[in-house]
């Protein structure tokens, strides 16, 4: 067996520019799906009852679907239901945001619930709307608690935008398995992924466990 | 637009096999992460002091690596080292344990770590061993803790299976994108295979919370 890591080496500016569009699409998505996400819990929890069991197909769809099968099913049926050629980016793009939409929307409707009833109902009695009493007493107490779920669901959602390569979008997967493919260095390139992956990973996991001792809800 | 599902129907036989490979790669992988994730959670927890740092590490590298990364080092890289080629379903179930072992692992510990510790003083001292105070005192009531956990966690091992067809293991997601592609019927081929997983995820959630709430108080000390 002879190994030459030199290829890695060769190839930086493509793994660079490759890591940053995986970096980007993962702050994109979630740029995407917390507002997504809040809008629809709130309508889940208080629209008209059609709407919001409607709201809650989606959300119960979308958390028991394979991501792979929805970044699949948005490549091959989005241009033929909206008529338009969308690009690969913008395509794994609408399936991660989809995806994280649905999860986020149940993380803000935990949230929204565990905040007692009686916060809403005094704002509501010192004159503020439904709409009022949300944004500024109820929202900001359940995001408070909610952020450790949120940034678990950042580093799911960094793991994940790499299913996006399967419609060859060039995040690191798919470039790492391109070079590979290109080059025969296998094990090399397949290693490199791992560690890049590991490297960018490692740290939010680690983040994630602080945030999750830091904002623990004392009962 | 006109649909045509007799794509379903005449490729019957050929998706219903890619059905049964993935329940049954899904219950292979569930049954040996289960396992692996109980031996690293009381390695964890209560192994020699050197091993630790070793389980942790183990344990936070694969929540910080994707699975689809996992599955592909499993099937093309590890045979150039190992020199042992692994037909991609026995590649895919590796790849998968060594995952989601992972996570049983935390679930565990989680588990374990819920139940006071004064139980297990109590136990130790009525005269049991440690192990026998694990055994007998704190494992049944932190099982019982962590079957809602486990519920999700099965149903993440089933969404992760569909990951495995990047290795052409012939699950229902390949066998989809077969079809797809031959086809020409996208719309339909996707929307059943999206109905299928629905049809096998939802009652796994649903039902693993409904037998909780019939046994939480098991669990409770």
């Amino acid at each position: 067996m002879s190994f030459d890591w030199s290829v890695v080496w060769q190839h930086r500016d493509a793994l660079a520019a490759a890591t940053m569009t995986t970096i980007l699409l993962t702050i994109a998505t979630m740029a995407i799906a917390v507002p997504c996400g809040i809008v629809v819990a709130v309508v889940r929890l208080y629209a008209w009852k059609p709407v919001a069991a409607l709201a809650t197909a989606y959300v119960e769809l979308f958390r028991n679907l394979p991501l792979i099968l929805v970044v699949y099913w948005a490549f091959y049926v989005l241009p033929i239901l909206t008529d338009t050629g969308l690009s690969p980016l913008a395509t794994g793009l609408a399936a991660l945001a989809l995806n994280v939409t649905a999860y986020n929307a149940e993380t803000f409707r935990a949230g929204i619930n565990s905040i007692r009833r009686g916060q809403l109902d005094a704002a509501m009695a010192l004159g503020m709307s439904r709409v009022q009493a949300l944004r500024r007493v109820v929202l900001p107490q359940a995001l408070r608690r909610i952020l450790p779920v949120l940034a678990s669901t950042w580093v799911s959602l960094f793991k994940d935008t790499s299913l996006v390569s399967v419609i060859a979008v060039t995040e690191l997967a798919y470039v790492a398995m391109q070079i590979r493919a290109q080059t025969f260095r296998v094990l090399e390139m397949l290693t490199a992924m791992a560690v890049i992956y590991w490297l960018l990973g490692y740290p939010q996991a680690k983040l994630v466990d602080w945030m999750q001792r830091r904002f623990a809800v004392a009962e | 637009m006109d649909f045509d599902f007799t794509v379903i129907t005449s490729h019957a036989r050929f998706l219903g096999s890619g059905i049964v490979t993935t329940l049954v790669l899904s219950i292979a992988s569930g049954i040996t992460s289960l396992a692996a994730g109980f031996v690293v959670a009381l390695l964890r927890l209560y192994g020699p002091g050197w091993l630790r740092p070793i389980v942790v590490l183990y344990i936070d590298s694969m929540r910080a690596v994707p699975v689809l990364v996992v599955l592909v080092w499993t099937f093309f890289a590890l045979p150039i080292l190992t020199g042992l080629t692994m037909p991609p379903f026995f590649a895919a179930l590796l790849g998968l344990t060594v995952h989601l072992a992972a996570y049983a692992a935390e679930i565990v510990r989680a588990g374990v770590e819920s139940v006071r510790p004064g139980q297990m003083r109590a136990a130790m001292a009525l005269g049991m061993s440690r192990a026998q105070a694990v055994r007998r005192i704190v494992m049944p009531q932190a099982l019982v803790r962590m079957l809602p956990a486990f519920g999700s966690l099965l149903s993440v091992t089933i969404k992760d299976t569909a990951i495995a067809s990047v290795i052409a293991v012939t699950e229902l997601m390949r066998q989809s994108e077969t079809l797809a592609g031959q086809s020409f019927q996208p719309i339909e081929v996707f929307t059943f295979a999206m109905l299928v997983y629905f049809v096998m995820l939802f009652p796994v959630t649903r039902g693993v919370d409904l037998f909780y709430r019939r046994v939480a108080h098991l669990g409770r000390s």
